[in-house]
């Protein structure tokens, strides 16, 4: 089991379910299979699990209407957020065009809590609706952040900025995978807190109208809280409905 | 009604009994047919029948020449079987007066 093709094999696996890699690696080695031919097999295998994955509406709603539309708009955030704290900290006037250009201090940490927030939610339920077709998602997500480099002037920001929403997001992806439980009382709390900064930056006229769907996957993760809290006052109920 | 690979599943599981897991099938179906079965076509068709209620599969276990991996053992329900019985009566009906089946079947044209 060792030499490139095996490390190869080894990785084609790792987009299985933990059972069936087990028994398809098994298999392989209880069969002597020849290297090459096993790798075919594998990549096959997985090939058609991810094919049959995508008949289900999850992957595309994560990758196509949650990862790249909110990621080209935190994009554009995590600039804005970048150009402000240039001003306001380094007096150094980088892209005044953007919606946050004219900003102080506490509607900067506004928009910083809110990229977070933001990425974050996002982030959760792009994890929790598409655990296996994560890499798709993961792709999507920065392509926008990609395509604005070719478009970002050498001489401006660090090309860094241009991934802030990044971090976050991975860590809204972590705990979404995991189905980590969030109670409906923090959820509630973070998608009305997000809400009412997003009306002081709106009506400061430090927000673009489109950050407004960044709002959503908050107030989703309010619902999916809300109907967990449900199904488990149902499941501790002796006389409820089933 | 079965297709083809599935019925050819079935029978091999059904054949090999207790002994009836990924590997086995495998190799019983690529001896029996002459024709290479890829792990694809066989964890896709066995998660296919077991949807159906035609298999049961479960994790087995494990042994040092799989490198302590476990098996997927599989076994054929009474639907399974009964699918099989009704692919294979169908298929003996519609071969009967067939050229090459007439020394199986007995009869002639």
């Amino acid at each position: 089991m060792n030499g490139i093709p095996w490390q190869l094999i080894g990785f084609a696996s790792k987009f299985l379910e933990r059972d069936e890699r087990d028994a398809v690696l098994g298999d392989l080695q209880e069969t002597n299979e020849n290297t090459w031919r096993g790798f075919i097999d594998v990549f096959g295998l997985v090939f058609r699990r991810q094919a049959g994955l995508w008949k289900d509406p999850r992957p595309w709603l994560a990758g196509f209407v949650l990862a790249l539309p909110c990621s080209y708009l935190l994009t554009t955030v995590s600039i804005s957020v970048s150009c402000t704290y240039q001003r306001l900290v380094n007096h150094k006037v980088y892209g005044w065009h953007w919606p946050t250009g004219h900003e102080g201090y506490p509607l900067l940490l506004c928009h910083i809590f809110l990229l977070i927030a933001w990425s974050w939610c996002g982030g959760y339920i792009v994890g929790s609706i598409s655990r296996r077709t994560l890499w798709a998602s993961a792709i999507l997500s920065v392509i926008p952040s990609v395509l604005s480099l070719h478009m970002y002037p050498s001489q401006s920001l660090p090309r860094l900025c241009l991934f802030l929403f990044l971090l976050p997001g991975i860590f809204g992806v972590r705990w979404g995978v995991r189905h980590a439980h969030i109670s409906f009382r923090a959820a509630s709390l973070l998608a009305l807190t997000m809400t009412v900064l997003m009306i002081c930056a709106w009506s400061n006229n430090a927000l673009w109208i489109l950050n407004w769907a960044l709002i959503l996957p908050a107030w989703y993760l309010v619902a999916a809280a809300w109907r967990s809290s449900r199904r488990a006052e149902r499941g501790r109920d002796p006389w409820a409905m089933s | 009604m079965l297709g083809e690979f599935e019925y050819l599943l079935i029978t091999v599981a059904a054949g090999l009994g207790e002994n009836a897991y990924g590997a086995a099938i495998r190799e019983e179906i690529e001896s029996s047919t002459e024709r290479r079965c890829s792990m694809g076509a066989l964890y896709t068709t066995i998660d296919r029948l077991e949807k159906k209620g035609l298999l049961k599969t479960w994790m087995g276990e494990a042994t040092p020449q799989r490198g302590g991996r476990a098996k997927r053992m599989v076994r054929v329900t009474a639907q399974g079987t009964h699918a099989a019985k009704e692919f294979y009566d169908a298929v003996m009906r519609v071969s009967r007066g067939a050229s090459w089946a007439e020394s199986r079947t007995g009869r002639t044209s």
